[in-house]
């Protein structure tokens, strides 16, 4: 297997989840809270994605960049790291790490095509000045491992072979980005998450087969509620709360 | 589950402890000599500590002392040239790599440092990027390289010392291989020995991840050329480990042979010179080649046997078998890393020895001896002028007695200039060709080591160390590591983390002696050029 998880920098530094829902002091000071923290990094992500989409790189890119963000957020302020600068140069960085590049050049384009307000507008210098920063930030540790790898096998295993559950799982991993899971637990647990919820959703039966695999049900479970919380609380998200989030950091 | 003992708390790293996050800076080391060079052209460092020399090519790795603790490491500094595009990207693959790769045979990648430059700009005004300073790989150090081992005069490998090398290299590239990581630029001189006789593999400038399910397309243009198998000069863009075996072979063959088997001077050439020992390649001995892009313009209009049992009939059957299967055209039909190991010749007597009965040698890498030349060059001319050319006894060393296709021993004084010690120790022997005269080297030669010091066994070499008490134990996995040595020496340096120098001046009174071992094409500035399609 390349590079084993269990061997993996990625599993060695995985969080717990009460040292991510950590506000570096220097934000709590301009007033973020937990939630304005967690919201503005659901934001980022949904920034990833979309800037992604224009420079038209994979979805592992995407996932590799909302990983780093959020791991620069264990360690580094919003106050000093932009969160509007360190989501594009995350995706940047990380299309190099996942052998995917994407001309620097090309991303102030883009980012002033999906946003016109000039804070997040950034221009090339800085974006390369910040995956330094970034890239010392993260230790240069820039292997992240996703739920993708092993979510083909375990359906194929689960014997799941309808296309539109196929679908669900898939989407439903690609959401598990919008909240820290990443950083917290192995991915297969995550993977085998999503396959959870949508067994339930689906009415498929695959009990048995979750019985005979060899993990620990109640962790699997555990990801699974909070995926669905997170389903539950996002009806409740408006862009007028994001906006009053960031505004906090810079008025 | 999280290993939130080894985390600092934000806002609390613990700056005594080994930095779990954020880099320390290059001031927690000092530096102590530099001991490689890379391929690039340009700039001068401004921190070197000593330069002794002007040299065609420009520093990259440097042995270090870290402050705190004493130890030497070797500090490998990450050229940020092409400004458009950030940290490079080939750094981003090698730091991926190394991080993800943790075996005894493969060089360690202890951290990565940054160093507050007091670079100015333009105006002459500080800059307060701290990255402008430099960014450095931080390796844990290793006395010698393979290639600088061999060369040394009075070094012979024995048959035991061979086996013990070629298990580590093997070892560790099937490590590589089963982790999904091509090296891509196997030999000799990144082949890393400490004096406790651990080999690693290191410089995996060029390595890259592949996958086995979709084979993308990869760079023809790697492994230095001598090195380079037939499937690469012929333009091919899929492959596979392979193509690390068939270096692995070269290597093989030269320990055994005593000098490098296929010294091509361009990829014509090269191709060459493979054909003339392992015969041309056709649908029949390798299917599918005449498929691979330049094969028309590479056939060859003669018929070509293969000849390799033939050449090298000398060899212990084993170790032909053994070679045969490395140096098989086909990549399909080269031997794995993993079947190599359990080939007959790793099991039958005498076995590979045990790494920690193998001499201790004083420190010796390729840009040391090239900072020797450089020393002997300026002697010469001392004594030229000096008037002064006299033959000298040889007090310490016996003489060099290098038999075969090795002509050209330098004729000048060709003793150790005792006043000089190490690390930078006394021009010593000079100039066994290697590879084409003049021809535009890679890397230089590596010439041979200083006299000083000189393990005593001085021409035999290795010969005595015989079957160590290193019984085969069935074919479990080899000796454990063995960790950095201990008092051994550390004179001297260590390159091979760094690249070779391309077109190294290798004029004046070496003349023919000049040269590189396998010129490479490509040139210096890989990490521009392969940017893309790696």
């Amino acid at each position: 297997m390349a590079a084993n998880f269990w061997t993996s920098s990625h599993y060695k530094q995985l969080f717990d989840q009460e040292e991510v829902d950590v506000v570096h002091p220097l934000d709590k000071e301009k007033g973020i809270t937990l939630e304005d923290f967690k919201l503005i990094k659901m934001h980022m992500a949904n920034y990833i994605g979309k800037l992604a989409q224009q420079v038209k790189v994979r979805q592992r890119v995407v996932a590799t960049a909302v990983a780093y963000m959020r791991r620069v957020y264990t360690r580094k302020s919003m106050s000093e790291y932009d969160p509007r600068l360190v989501a594009p140069t995350c995706l940047y960085l990380a299309s190099k790490a996942e052998e995917s590049t994407v001309q620097a050049r090309l991303l102030p384009f883009f980012i002033k095509k999906l946003y016109s307000d000039d804070k997040y507008r950034y221009e090339i210098k800085e974006i390369l000045e910040m995956e330094m920063k970034i890239l010392e930030a993260l230790n240069y540790y820039l292997v992240v491992f996703h739920p993708y790898r092993s979510l083909p096998q375990f359906l194929q295993d689960a014997g799941i072979n309808d296309i539109t559950m196929i679908q669900l799982t898939w989407g439903l991993v690609n959401d598990t980005y919008r909240m820290d899971l990443i950083l917290i637990h192995p991915p297969h647990l995550i993977a085998l998450a999503c396959i959870y919820i949508a067994s339930a959703y689906r009415e498929k039966d695959t009990t048995a087969w979750f019985e005979e695999l060899r993990v620990d049900m109640n962790v699997v479970k555990n990801i699974s509620m909070e995926i669905l919380d997170f389903y539950e609380s996002h009806r409740l998200i408006t862009d007028e709360k994001v906006t009053a989030a960031f505004n906090k950091l810079k008025p | 589950m999280a290993a939130a003992g080894a985390l600092a708390a934000p806002g609390q790293l613990n700056l005594t402890e080994s930095p779990y996050w954020g880099s320390r800076s290059v001031d927690c080391f000092e530096k102590l000599e530099q001991i490689g060079e890379g391929t690039y052209g340009k700039d001068a460092f401004f921190y070197l500590v000593r330069v002794d020399f002007e040299l065609g090519g420009f520093s990259q790795v440097y042995m270090a002392r870290e402050i705190k603790t004493g130890e030497i490491v070797a500090l490998k500094k990450i050229r940020m040239d092409n400004e458009r595009e950030g940290f490079p990207i080939t750094a981003i693959r090698e730091i991926k790599i190394l991080k993800k790769l943790h075996h005894e045979n493969v060089i360690k990648l202890k951290e990565i440092v940054t160093s507050q430059g007091p670079e100015k700009d333009d105006q002459g005004k500080q800059d307060d990027n701290k990255y402008k300073g430099g960014i450095y790989m931080v390796f844990e150090y290793m006395d010698h390289d393979l290639t600088g081992l061999a060369d040394r005069p009075g070094i012979r490998f024995s048959v035991p010392q061979i086996k013990c090398y070629m298990r580590q290299l093997l070892t560790g590239l099937h490590y590589c291989h089963i982790n999904q990581v091509l090296h891509r630029d196997i030999k000799g001189s990144n082949l890393l020995i400490d004096n406790e006789g651990n080999l690693k593999l290191a410089d995996f400038g060029l390595a890259r991840s592949f996958s086995n399910e979709h084979q993308s397309n990869l760079t023809n243009r790697v492994i230095t050329l001598w090195y380079r198998p037939p499937e690469l000069l012929l333009g091919s863009t899929k492959y596979g480990p392979a193509v690390d075996m068939w270096s692995v072979g070269c290597i093989f063959a030269e320990l055994l042979h005593g000098k490098p088997i296929f010294p091509g001077k361009d990829e014509p050439e090269q191709l060459n010179k493979i054909f003339e020992l392992c015969g041309a390649p056709d649908e029949s001995n390798w299917p599918g080649v005449s498929k691979i892009p330049w094969y028309n313009n590479f056939k060859p209009t003669r018929p070509m046997k293969r000849r390799l049992r033939e050449v090298f009939r000398h060899f212990d059957r084993h170790a032909l078998e053994l070679l045969e299967r490395m140096l098989a055209l086909d990549p399909l039909q080269r031997i794995s890393a993993k079947d190599a190991l359990d080939a007959e010749y790793f099991w039958t007597d005498p076995p590979p020895c045990d790494p920690k009965s193998l001499p201790k040698y004083e420190s010796s890498h390729e840009f040391q001896t090239k900072k020797k030349r450089q020393q002997q060059r300026q002697h010469e001319e001392n004594a030229k002028r000096q008037k002064l050319q006299h033959p000298q006894p040889h007090s310490r060393l016996p003489p060099i007695q290098q038999s075969g296709p090795r002509p050209q021993m330098r004729t000048g004084p060709n003793q150790p200039m005792h006043s000089s010690q190490p690390p930078v120790g006394g021009p010593g022997h000079y100039g066994r060709p290697r590879g084409p005269a003049g021809g535009p080297g890679r890397y230089p030669q590596s010439g041979t080591s200083g006299g000083y010091n000189h393990p005593s066994h001085g021409g035999q070499g290795g010969g005595g160390y015989g079957s160590g008490p290193y019984p085969p134990q069935g074919r479990a996995p080899p000796y454990p590591s063995g960790g950095m040595p201990g008092g051994a020496p550390r004179g001297g340096a260590g390159s091979g983390y760094g690249v070779g120098g391309p077109n190294y001046p290798q004029g004046g009174p070496y003349g023919g002696s000049g040269a590189g071992r396998g010129s490479n094409m490509m040139g210096g500035n890989r990490n521009q050029q392969y940017g893309w399609q790696q």
